[in-house]
């Protein structure tokens, strides 16, 4: 019986981390993009950003609450307003920073912008910009547990039963395979940036 | 004006200045060990380099866990309260900080190091009055990395009664009472900004009188 509800709850778990982090990664790299062609804008991300990323998830989970409410949508909205962050602040600094002379490269070779920044600054900001992924999908995971205590389903539930009934077990049941879980993303995510880093930046 | 006697009220109920104090207690005190444990441990990789590879990707995947999970993990182990929440800080808090340290003395410019030897200094004093300062920047923005994770984790430690004001967010939950989780997640904020902005100031600061 416990074993088809740990399934179910991992499930939803799966379920509400990586939808949260793929809808923090379609918003924040468009608007990392446009950052890069409106200094303005740009200021005013890296600022929240440097002040955003300071404030403890848990904080982020109860501020939350009062305005979306309760639930998987409250959940989805504390991982976007944490993940978004890193993602946004990584892809814009590691789009800006390739190497101005290669630009200048492409430039004269006739590229347009749009081809320069998909084949020449996107390819070589692949490590900066998933290091940024991986770590939104770290705190993706770990805000999915402790959503929990607002209602939102996954591995979250089994931990504050656990710990409401100082049950060990119960403990070790929710936050093992949320370990795992979070390792499993590390890995497919290094896959994945290895798979997508071109040749000349491979060590 | 009512929106102020309300606040004042929670904040008298719920004993924020009592809480608030635990809380940074609770802060100080496992940053002050994540700072010793990490900045000896990133001197001792430099000394052993062999295993320093492998030492931090061990490392690595503890800072994947999530929060929850790791203070959950170490109950069987060490209980509820204060003791799981610290020793999770430091394990969260030692990847930042001994690997900065450990790439802060690494990476002093070679020319320093063989100028200090010609005018005589031992390798102690060279590890004392030439690499440890240059490294000083790569400290502190280690140590600022850390010091957001472990008011992260002390905040949830309030979840496995390690007081503090995570205690009152979860007061607020289970009552569902919507004005008292308002007020301590934007006090809960706001300090974490606080401490934040003095260390980015500490950290500019050793910038500039440190910087090669």
């Amino acid at each position: 019986m416990i074993d088809t509800q740990i399934i179910i709850k991992l499930i939803q778990h799966i379920f509400l981390t990586y939808t949260a982090l793929l809808v923090s990664i379609i918003i924040s790299i468009p608007l990392a993009v446009i950052s890069i062609y409106y200094k303005k804008l740009a200021k005013v991300i890296l600022l929240i950003s440097n002040f955003g990323q300071s404030i403890p998830s848990f904080a982020v989970l109860a501020l939350v609450v009062p305005l979306i409410g309760l639930g998987l949508q409250g959940a989805i909205i504390a991982i976007l307003i944490r993940a978004m962050l890193p993602i946004i602040k990584n892809t814009y600094t590691g789009l800006l920073e390739v190497d101005e002379r290669v630009i200048d490269y492409t430039r004269g070779m006739g590229l347009t912008r749009f081809e320069i920044l998909w084949k020449v600054r996107f390819p070589n900001a692949v490590p900066e910009i998933f290091s940024g992924i991986k770590f939104a999908a770290i705190m993706a995971n770990s805000i999915a547990v402790i959503a929990a205590l607002i209602g939102a389903p996954g591995l979250g539930t089994i931990i504050f039963t656990g710990l409401a009934q100082l049950n060990v077990e119960k403990l070790l049941l929710g936050a093992i395979p949320a370990m795992l879980l979070a390792v499993f993303m590390e890995v497919t995510l290094s896959i994945l940036q290895d798979e997508l880093t071109p040749v000349n930046l491979k060590s | 004006m009512t929106i102020f006697t309300d606040i004042f009220n929670i904040w008298q109920q719920q004993h924020f200045a009592m809480r608030t104090v635990e809380h940074l207690k609770l802060f100080f005190f496992a940053i002050s060990i994540s700072v010793v444990v990490g900045v000896s441990l990133g001197f001792l990789l430099t000394q052993i380099d062999s295993i320093s590879t492998y030492f931090f990707n061990i490392l690595n995947i503890i800072e994947t866990t999530p929060t929850l999970a790791l203070l959950v993990l170490l109950i069987p182990l060490v209980g509820i309260g204060t003791a799981p929440t610290i020793i999770a800080s430091v394990m969260y808090c030692i990847l930042p900080i001994a690997r900065n340290t450990y790439e802060g003395l690494v990476n002093v410019d070679p020319n320093y190091i063989s100028t200090a030897r010609a005018i005589g200094l031992s390798d102690l004093e060279i590890l004392l009055k030439v690499r440890l300062p240059l490294s000083f920047p790569f400290i502190a923005a280690g140590i600022r990395i850390a010091s957001v994770f472990t008011f992260g984790i002390v905040t949830i430690g309030g979840l496995i009664a390690a007081g503090g004001l995570g205690q009152i967010l979860q007061v607020g939950f289970y009552r569902q009472n919507t004005q008292l989780v308002l007020v301590a997640g934007l006090w809960i904020g706001f300090l974490a900004i606080l401490v934040d902005s003095l260390l980015s100031f500490l950290q500019n600061y050793l910038e500039r009188r440190f910087a090669a």
